[in-house]
């Protein structure tokens, strides 16, 4: 069982207007970075509009394998906040800010890119903005300057923090929705895809009750073109069912590619037990270590 | 559910003070209340003074044990958790067979990882400092022992 999303991450395409709504952190910086990094490859200019992006930009999304510091340098991606592209004086206008995205696809077209990737977190209108009901129209307003063949836009919205109706008022803007493929989610453990860089990602505490949506995403994890990365540096505890599974999976996977096992220390113990440490092409790495 | 429900015996009559006056743990549980019964027995063990490492293992060996009192015993069981004198014991209880068979003496330290059933013996075996399992015609007790390190 997957989770309900219109379009992985990885298969958005030009004129693609799409809306992400993510449930943490990670999983925005996880879905970002894959963004990201293909508009990168792609030789696209890719532009991440986000009041924490310059900071985070380069060390989250590195950390995530991809090359921002030289994109960066070359001007293939810029990294800033909502302020004097968006806002401008904490104040909103719909039209101003499509003008800006406007002029962007202008100028990624005469810089000689073959296109343009636009990632904009909307936390900015969680804000006290003026002008934050015209958020909208501004929605309304990237669809139709999109659709010359050149352009995508990615809107993150928290969906914690966005209420319901504010979701539903600008859901109907956007070609597709994204988030991330999710096998199994309740308050104790979540077990979702992982894209950037490709793999799982377990966080929370696993035990044999979960083993039917485990062995779905370790399945799916096995399936996946180059290395693969099973993060778990957010999981506290895995029984011992579960540790051999991955452990499995990892010696199955390492045949032909790299695996990282990002882990704990007390998960960790549970990978040398089980000899997976010794491998080649087997990398663990300790998440408190990180 | 019946394991959220905690108690704490009175012990020897102290209370408080040091590690090794902690009064036991004891706590019932079943599949719904395994998370429950990890963090108490987490818990229970880093006030009992057990270094981060050796916590992570006594949380492993009394989920493997109670998870196999759930899985292949009665459905439920009573884990016990008592340090005293540098030792910590982890002992379950439950009223039904140990192994699906219900006949077979598990030898914990013998099996291979790969063994499924035997998986979470195996381990217990490989973390804890002594090991048994007792069977008796009321049931199945295991003991899991941790010299403090």
């Amino acid at each position: 069982m997957t989770a309900e999303a219109s379009a992985q991450i990885t298969e958005l395409a030009v004129d693609d207007h799409a809306c992400l709504t993510f449930g943490e952190e990670e999983e925005l910086l996880d879905l970002t970075a894959a963004f990201v990094r293909d508009g990168l490859a792609a030789g696209l200019k890719v532009v991440w509009l986000s009041d924490a992006a310059p900071q985070l930009a380069a060390g989250e999304l590195a950390r995530r394998g991809v090359a921002v510091q030289s994109a960066m340098a070359r001007g293939q991606m810029t990294a800033a906040g909502s302020e004097g592209r968006l806002l401008a004086g904490q104040a909103f206008r719909a039209d101003a800010a499509v003008g800006w995205l406007t002029r962007q696809i202008a100028l990624a077209s005469e810089a000689g890119f073959a296109g343009l990737r636009v990632a904009v977190d909307m936390g900015w209108a969680l804000r006290p903005v003026t002008g934050v009901e015209e958020l909208p129209r501004f929605e309304e307003g990237i669809a139709t300057v999109l659709g010359g063949g050149t352009a995508s836009v990615l809107c993150q919205y928290d969906r914690g923090r966005f209420d319901p109706v504010t979701l539903a008022s600008v859901a109907a803007f956007h070609t597709c929705s994204v988030a991330a493929a999710t096998y199994y989610a309740d308050a104790v453990l979540r077990i979702c895809r992982q894209y950037a860089p490709a793999g799982i990602r377990i966080a929370g505490e696993i035990d044999y009750q979960a083993e039917e949506p485990l062995a779905l995403a370790l399945a799916e994890a096995v399936r996946l073109e180059g290395d693969v990365t099973f993060n778990m540096a957010g999981l506290a505890f895995a029984d011992a069912l579960c540790t051999a599974m991955i452990a499995d999976a990892a010696r199955t996977v390492s045949a032909s590619r790299q695996v990282v096992l990002c882990c704990q220390s007390g998960v960790a113990a549970g990978f040398a037990r089980l000899g997976v440490v010794g491998l080649p092409r087997v990398s663990l790495v300790t998440a408190d270590d990180r | 559910m019946t394991g959220d429900r905690a108690r704490r015996e009175a012990g020897n009559g102290s209370s408080g003070g040091t590690p090794s006056e902690l009064a036991p743990l004891e706590q019932e549980f079943d599949a719904g209340s395994l998370y429950a019964l990890r963090s108490a027995v987490a818990a229970h063990a880093a006030a009992a003074g057990l270094p981060p490492a050796q916590v992570y293992d006594v949380v492993l060996a009394a989920h493997e044990l109670a998870a196999n009192a759930v899985r292949h015993g009665s459905g439920h069981g009573r884990l016990r958790l008592q340090a005293a004198d540098g030792v910590l014991t982890c002992q379950v209880t439950d009223a039904g067979p140990a192994t699906a068979s219900g006949d077979e003496k598990p030898d914990a330290r013998a099996r291979p990882w790969s063994a499924e059933h035997g998986h979470g013996l195996w381990v217990i075996g490989q973390v804890a400092s002594q090991f048994a399992v007792d069977y008796g015609p009321a049931g199945t007790t295991a003991t899991a022992v941790f010299t403090f390190r």
